[in-house]
C-alpha cells in the first residue's frame, strides 16, 4: 500500500511544483501594476520605487519565487496589497465558509447518488428508471447559475421560507438549526450537478456489475437480487465510484466560486474575484495554489483509496 | 456466457440465407433520427435558428435605448420586457445567442481539433507523450472555473478570454481521450493484422485506428459543447465574460439577477434559452453514447 | 424405478427474435445420475439449463414444464425460485475466472451462500466452509478462506465455484461447460472430481458440453440437441456404439482423434535429416521476456527454444496456458521483441532488416489470429479486408486485385457475393475462412496460425481444418499451427513441439510424438485428453484417480 502511495507521489509533486511556479510567474506577467494601484496616479517615481522595493518586486523572478516558497513553508503568506490584512487570516476566514459549503454539497451529492442508484437497480422498474433518468438529465442540463436563480426565486422570493443568501449570523456551531437554513439552498445548488453526474455513473456501474458472471453465480446460489446489489455489486463498483467522486470534487470546487457569488456566501470564491480585480498578487497566488494543492491531494487520495478498496491491487500476485 | 448470445444467432448449417446475423449495426448517426437524439437536435436547431435570424426577428437593435421604457414588464411591444437602461430584452437575448453560438461552434471545435492533433502525435511518439501528459495533468489540475479566473487575470475579461478558456479546457480533454481511444484501438487484433501484412504506421493510423477511434470523440464533442455554454454563462455571470454592452446569455442572466427583485421576469427568457441549448446538446450526447454501447 | 428427480417436458424458449432458442426439449435426470446435454452453438443447451434454474436472460419466455422432485418450477415467482436455487438446484459455469466476486474472500462467499438458505453462521459457517473446500480437494482450506479469487489458479477457482454450488447440498447440479476454459490436465482433475462427488453424495448432475470426450468420460446418459430440438437420447455406451441419428453420427465423426494405442505403432524416424535447403523458419536459441526490467519483474515466456521448420511442412506447437506456444508463434510473425537468440524466416533475420527488404520479407509471412471477429476491421467489407494486403503493397491494377479477391473467396469456398458483406454479418466459421483468405492473398511462404479453430464448433472446426489441409497441400506454404487441442494438431501437423513453461519438452514427427511419447509430460497431456469413447473411460477411470493423487 505504502509502495503504491510512493509510486504516485512523485508525479503529484511534479504537478504541484510546476503549477506553483506557473502560478507565480503568470501572476507577475499580468498586465496592470500593483504599484500604480497602491501608489495612486499622482505618485512620484521615488515613491513608486520605494513601494516596489518594499514589496520585493525589484528582485529577479526566480529569487522572488524561492523567497515565496520559503515564506509558504513558514505559513507566512504575506500581506494583502490592497485589503492590507494578513493573507493568512483572509484565507482562513474564507476557507471555513467554503469548506463547510463544499463538504456539505459533497455529502449531499454522494448520499443522493447512493440512494438513487441503488433504488434504480434494486427496483429495476421501468417507471422508476424513467423518472430518475429524466430528473438526472435535467439536473445535469441546468447550469449552476440557473438552478441557483430558480432556487432563490422559489424559496426566497415567491415563498420566502429560506434566506436568499449570506452566512448564518451566529456561525455554524452556536445555532445549527439556523445555520442549516442558510446552508441548504447554496449546498443543494452546488450538489445538484455533481450529484446527478455521480448518480448517472453509479447507476451505470451497478448495472454493469449486475451483468457480471459472478452475479449469475450468486443468483444461482439463491441469494436475492437486493442482497447481491447491496453486498456485492456496490462493493465492486465502489473503487471506480471513488475515483469519479474525486473528479467531481474538482467540479464542486470550481462551482463553489459561482454558488458563492449567487448566494453572497463570503468564501474563497469571492475573495479570489476580489483579489484578481484588485491585482492583489500575494492573495491571488495563495488562493490559486491552494485550489491546485487541494485538487492534487484529493486526486492522490482517491487513487490510494481506489487501490485500497481493490484487493487485486492491494494484494498483488496471481495464482498461475 | 457466450452461449446465451450464440443460442439466439442462427447456426452454421441449413440454408445459406438463414445463416447470417443480418442485423447490421446501425451507425451512431441513426441515433439522431429518433427519440432523445431527435429531441436534442430540434432543441439545438431552434436555438441556432433564433440566433442566426436575430437581425430579422429582433424588433430593436440590441443596444438601442428606447425612450420611456425603463424596466417595463413583458408586453406586446416588449415580449421579454426592457432593462434598466431602456433596452429591449428580447432583442438583446436574440443577439446574445450569437455570442454563445460562436463559443459553442467555434471555440469548442478549435480546442477539440488541437487536442486531437496533440493526442494523435503523443500516442505515436513516446517522447512527446511524456510532455503532453504532464501538461494535461497540469491544466486538468485546475477546476475549470478557477482556471478561467486565473486566465482572466492574465488576459483581462472579454469574449476573447472566454474563447481562450474554452480552448484551454477542451484541449487536454480531447488530447487525453484521443490518446486513450487510439491506444485501445491500436491493441485490436485487426490493427495487428494490418501490421503483419506490412502496412506502415501511417496506413494503420489512417485506415484502421482513426476511423475506429472517432465515435467516443464525437460523443465528447457534444458533451464539451454543452459545457462551453455553461462556461460562457458562468464567466459572464462572474463578470469575466463579454464586456457590456455586447449581450450574451450569461451576461443577460447576470443583469437579471441584479434586477431580480424589481424585475423578476428579466432573466426568464435567457434562462430558458440556455437550458434549451444545454439540454439539446446533452440529449444528443446521451443518444450518441447509448447508440455506441449497443 | 421411482419418478425421476428432474423432468423437463416440452420446454420451449423464445425471444422477441422470430426464431425460438429452444423449440421442444424433454430431458429427465434420475437421482444420482449424470446426464449430458450435448450440442453445438445454437442448439439451446445452455438456455435449457438456465430455464431449469430460472435464470433466463431478460425478454426470454419459457413454456412447457420443468419438474424437480415432482414440483413444478416453471412459472414460480422470483421469491419462490430464490428458495429453490442453491438449495435444490445449483449451477457451475464455464468461466471460473469471472464466476467469483473479485473483491470478496473465498470464505465470505461461501458464508454468503450458506446464509442465503438460513444455514449456519459464524464459527459453524467457517467449519462448514473448510469442510466444503476439503470436499473439492483444495489444499490448506483453512488458509484459503482468507484468499481472494485472483490469488487462485483457474482450476482452483472452478473448485471453489463447485464448493459454492455444493454448499447447501442440492439435489441437482447443473454444470454448464465446466471444463471448457481449463487446460486439459486440469480438466481431467475436475471431471474426476465431479464423478467422485456424484459417487460420494449421490447428487444428480446435468452436464452441458460440446465435448464428446467429456461426455464419454462422465455421463451415464446423453441427450443430443440441435437447433433447439432433441435429436437423440440414449445411454452413453449405446450412443457411441450405435448412434441412431445422422446428426449424432456427423458430430461423432467430426471429433478430431489422437492415435490410439492399438492403432498399430508405426515406428517412425524422428525429424528428417536437414536437407541442406534453407528452412522456412528457424528458431535459434530464442528467448522472450515479459514484464519490464525497470520494475524488476522479468518473467521468461520463451526460454532458449531451438526449432526448425522445413518448407512446405506444418509444425504444431502444443502446450497448456503459459507454455509460451502463442509467444513463439507471434515471434515468427515479428510481433514480439526478442530477448535473445535469432528468428530466421526463409533464412533471413527479421530483426536485422529495414525498409524495402523488411517489407519484402513481410509479404512472405502471414498470421491467422485466434479470434476471427476481432481480427477483421468492423468497418471493412470482406472484399476490402481480403484486398488490403494487395493495396498495402501496391500489387497489380484495381481490376487484378478484385480478380484475386474473387479467386481467394472461391479458394476458401465462400460465394463471391460475400465481397460486399461486413464481418458482423458472417458466422464464426465464415469469418475464419475470410481471415484465412486474407492471409493467403500474397501467397505467403510461411503462415502462422494461432488457435485458428478454438472458437469454432466441432463440425465447423472439422470443415475449416479440412479446408486448411487442402490449401496447404495445394499451395505448399509452411505453417506454424498453434493449438491447445492435441487432437486438432494431430490432424494437421507433420511435426510437433510440446512446450511447457517456455521450453520445448519434446519434438518430432507428429505420429511419433502422439503415438509413442518419449517425455513423461507429453504422456501426461495425452492421458488427460478425455477420449470420446466410453469404453476407454471404464478402463482408465481408476487410473486417472491415482494419477490425480500423484499430482496432488
Amino acid at each position: 500500500m505504502t509502495h503504491y502511495l510512493l509510486r504516485r507521489l512523485p508525479s503529484a509533486l511534479v504537478v504541484l511544483a510546476v503549477a506553483s511556479f506557473g502560478i507565480f510567474a503568470m501572476v507577475r506577467m499580468v498586465p496592470g501594476d500593483p504599484v500604480s494601484t497602491l501608489a495612486g496616479p499622482d505618485a512620484t517615481p521615488e515613491a513608486r520605487a520605494a513601494i516596489r522595493a518594499d514589496l520585493g518586486l525589484d528582485q529577479p523572478l526566480l529569487t522572488q519565487y524561492v523567497h515565496w516558497l520559503g515564506q509558504l513553508a513558514h505559513l507566512d503568506l504575506g500581506t494583502s496589497y490592497r485589503i492590507g490584512g494578513q493573507v493568512k487570516d483572509l484565507v482562513a476566514d474564507g476557507a471555513v465558509n467554503t469548506i463547510v459549503l463544499t463538504l456539505t454539497a459533497l455529502l449531499l451529492a454522494s448520499l443522493a447518488a447512493l440512494v438513487c442508484s441503488v433504488l434504480a437497480v434494486v427496483l429495476d422498474n421501468r417507471w422508476v428508471n424513467a423518472a430518475l433518468s429524466f430528473g438526472n438529465t435535467l439536473a445535469i442540463a441546468l447550469p449552476t447559475f440557473v438552478t441557483g436563480l430558480v432556487l432563490i426565486l422559489l424559496f426566497a422570493v415567491v415563498l420566502p421560507v429560506l434566506p436568499a443568501g449570506g452566512t448564518p449570523p451566529d456561525g455554524f456551531i452556536a445555532r445549527p438549526d439556523i445555520a442549516a437554513q442558510y446552508l441548504l439552498l447554496p449546498a443543494v445548488c452546488l450538489a445538484l450537478g455533481a450529484g446527478a453526474a455521480l448518480t448517472r455513473f453509479l447507476t451505470e456501474a451497478l448495472r454493469t456489475e449486475m451483468r457480471q458472471p459472478y452475479v449469475t453465480t450468486a443468483r444461482a446460489l439463491g441469494i436475492s437480487r437486493r442482497r447481491i446489489v447491496l453486498t456485492q455489486a456496490l462493493r465492486n463498483a465502489l473503487p471506480s465510484a471513488v475515483t469519479v467522486l474525486g473528479i467531481q470534487f474538482g467540479t464542486l470546487l470550481g462551482g463553489a466560486v459561482l454558488v458563492e457569488a449567487i448566494f453572497t456566501w463570503p468564501g474563497l470564491g469571492g475573495l479570489i474575484e476580489e483579489a484578481i480585480s484588485g491585482r492583489d498578487y500575494p492573495l491571488v497566488q495563495v488562493l490559486l495554489l491552494l485550489s491546485v494543492t487541494v485538487f492534487v491531494v484529493i486526486q492522490l487520495l482517491t487513487d490510494v483509496v481506489h487501490a485500497w478498496l481493490d484487493p487485486r491491487i492491494r494484494i498483488g500476485g496471481t495464482g498461475s | 456466457m457466450s452461449e446465451s448470445l450464440l443460442d439466439v444467432a442462427a447456426p452454421e448449417a441449413s440454408d445459406p440465407d438463414d445463416q447470417f446475423d443480418t442485423r447490421r449495426r446501425p451507425g451512431i448517426w441513426t441515433a439522431l433520427g429518433r427519440g432523445k437524439g431527435l429531441a436534442g437536435l430540434i432543441l439545438i436547431g431552434v436555438v441556432v435558428a433564433l440566433g442566426l435570424l436575430a437581425p430579422l426577428l429582433a424588433p430593436h437593435s440590441p443596444t438601442e435605448q428606447i425612450p420611456g421604457a425603463n424596466l417595463v414588464g413583458p408586453s406586446g411591444a416588449h415580449w421579454f420586457g426592457t432593462d434598466e437602461v431602456n433596452r429591449d430584452i428580447l432583442s438583446r437575448t436574440l443577439y446574445g445567442i450569437r455570442t454563445d453560438l460562436l463559443v459553442v461552434f467555434l471555440a469548442v471545435p478549435i480546442g477539440a481539433a488541437i487536442g486531437i492533433l496533440v493526442g494523435l502525435v503523443s500516442s505515436w511518439w513516446s517522447f512527446t507523450d511524456v510532455i503532453a501528459q504532464r501538461v494535461f495533468d497540469l491544466v486538468l489540475a485546475f477546476p475549470t472555473l478557477i482556471l478561467a479566473i486565473a486566465l482572466t487575470a492574465f488576459v483581462g475579461p472579454g469574449l476573447r478570454t472566454v474563447f481562450f478558456v474554452i480552448v484551454a479546457v477542451e484541449l487536454p480533454v480531447f488530447g487525453r481521450l484521443t490518446r486513450t481511444s487510439v491506444r485501445t484501438v491500436r491493441e485490436m487484433p485487426y490493427v495487428e493484422a494490418a501490421h503483419v501484412i506490412g502496412a506502415g504506421s501511417l496506413w494503420q493510423l489512417r485506415r484502421h485506428v482513426l476511423p475506429n477511434s472517432l465515435e467516443p470523440l464525437l460523443v465528447q464533442l457534444a458533451v464539451s459543447m454543452s459545457v462551453a455554454v455553461f462556461i460562457e454563462g458562468a464567466m459572464s455571470f462572474l463578470g469575466l465574460g463579454v464586456r457590456p454592452p455586447q449581450p450574451s446569455l450569461g451576461s443577460l442572466i447576470r443583469d437579471g439577477v441584479r434586477n431580480m427583485y424589481d424585475a423578476p421576469y428579466f432573466a426568464v427568457g435567457p434562462l430558458a434559452l440556455v437550458v434549451a441549448l444545454v439540454l439539446g446538446l446533452l440529449l444528443v450526447s446521451q443518444a450518441l453514447a447509448e447508440a455506441r454501447r449497443r | 424405478m421411482s419418478t425421476p428427480l428432474l423432468e423437463v417436458t416440452d420446454l420451449a424458449i423464445s425471444f422477441s427474435h422470430p426464431r425460438p432458442a429452444v423449440r421442444s426439449v424433454s430431458v429427465t435426470v434420475d437421482r444420482g445420475e449424470v446426464v449430458a446435454l450435448v450440442g453445438e452453438s445454437g442448439s439451446g443447451k445452455s438456455m435449457t439449463a438456465r430455464a431449469i434454474i430460472g435464470l433466463l436472460p431478460d425478454g426470454a419466455r419459457a413454456t412447457g414444464s420443468v419438474r424437480l422432485g415432482g414440483d413444478e418450477l416453471l412459472g414460480l415467482g422470483e421469491k419462490a425460485y430464490t428458495a429453490v436455487r442453491g438449495r435444490r438446484v445449483a449451477m457451475v459455469f464455464q468461466e471460473p475466472q469471472t464466476a467469483l466476486n473479485p473483491v470478496r474472500t473465498i470464505g465470505w462467499q461461501i458464508a454468503e451462500a450458506l446464509r442465503a438458505h438460513g444455514g449456519v453462521r459464524g464459527k459453524a459457517a467457517r467449519a462448514r466452509a473448510v469442510e466444503l473446500l476439503t470436499e473439492v480437494e483444495i489444499p490448506d482450506p483453512e488458509e484459503r478462506l482468507g484468499w481472494y479469487p485472483h490469488q487462485l489458479s483457474g482450476g482452483q477457482k472452478q473448485r471453489v465455484v463447485l464448493a459454492l454450488a455444493l454448499a447447501n447440498e442440492p439435489e441437482l447440479l447443473l454444470a454448464d461447460e465446466p471444463t471448457t476454459a481449463l487446460d486439459v490436465t486440469v480438466q481431467a482433475e475436475i471431471l474426476a472430481l465431479l464423478r467422485r462427488i456424484r459417487d460420494r453424495t449421490g447428487t444428480s448432475i446435468l452436464i452441458i458440453t460440446h465435448n464428446m470426450g467429456v461426455v464419454a468420460h462422465l455421463a451415464d446418459r446423453v441427450v443430443v440437441l440441435r437447433q433447439g430440438d432433441v435429436v437423440e437420447a440414449a445411454g452413453t455406451r449405446e450412443l457411441f456404439a450405435h448412434p441412431q441419428h445422422a446428426y449424432t453420427r456427423q458430430l461423432l465423426a467430426a471429433v478430431p482423434r489422437l492415435p490410439e494405442a492399438d492403432d498399430g505403432v508405426r515406428v517412425l524416424a524422428d525429424a528428417p535429416a536437414p536437407t541442406g535447403e534453407v528452412a522456412a523458419l528457424e528458431y535459434d536459441d530464442v528467448s522472450v521476456h515479459y514484464g519490464s526490467r525497470m520494475r524488476g519483474r522479468v518473467l521468461p515466456a520463451v526460454d532458449g527454444v531451438t526449432l526448425r521448420l522445413e518448407r512446405g511442412q506444418v509444425l504444431g506447437l502444443v502446450g497448456e496456458s503459459g507454455s509460451g506456444k502463442t509467444t513463439l508463434g507471434r515471434l515468427a510473425a515479428g510481433l514480439v521483441p526478442l530477448a535473445g537468440g535469432r528468428v530466421r524466416v526463409g533464412g533471413e533475420d527479421l530483426a536485422g532488416l529495414r525498409g524495402r527488404r523488411r517489407a519484402d520479407l513481410r509479404r512472405r509471412l502471414a498470421f491467422v489470429h485466434q479470434d476471427p471477429e476481432a481480427s477483421l476491421d468492423p468497418r471493412f467489407s470482406i472484399g476490402e479486408a481480403i484486398r488490403e494486403p494487395l493495396d498495402v503493397h501496391g500489387v497489380g491494377s484495381r481490376a487484378a486485385r478484385d480478380q484475386r479477391v474473387a479467386e481467394l473467396l472461391d479458394a476458401v469456398r465462400l460465394p463471391a457475393s460475400f465481397t460486399k458483406r461486413r464481418p458482423r454479418e458472417l458466422s464464426g466459421g465464415q469469418r475464419q475462412r475470410v481471415a484465412l483468405a486474407r492471409a493467403l492473398t500474397l501467397d505467403p511462404q510461411l503462415l502462422v496460425a494461432d488457435e485458428p479453430t478454438s472458437a469454432l464448433d466441432v463440425s465447423v472446426q472439422a470443415e475449416v481444418l479440412e479446408l486448411f489441409a487442402d490449401l496447404q497441400q495445394r499451395l505448399g506454404f509452411a505453417c506454424v499451427f498453434i493449438s491447445h487441442d492435441l487432437a486438432v494438431v494431430n490432424t494437421v501437423a507433420d511435426h510437433v513441439a510440446v512446450l511447457r513453461a517456455g521450453k520445448v519438452v519434446e519434438h518430432g514427427a507428429a505420429a511419433r510424438v502422439f503415438g509413442d511419447p518419449a517425455h513423461e509430460y507429453t504422456r501426461r497431456l495425452l492421458d488427460a485428453v478425455p477420449v470420446p469413447d466410453p469404453t476407454v473411460r471404464d478402463a482408465t477411470g481408476p487410473a486417472l484417480h491415482e494419477q490425480r493423487e500423484q499430482i496432488a
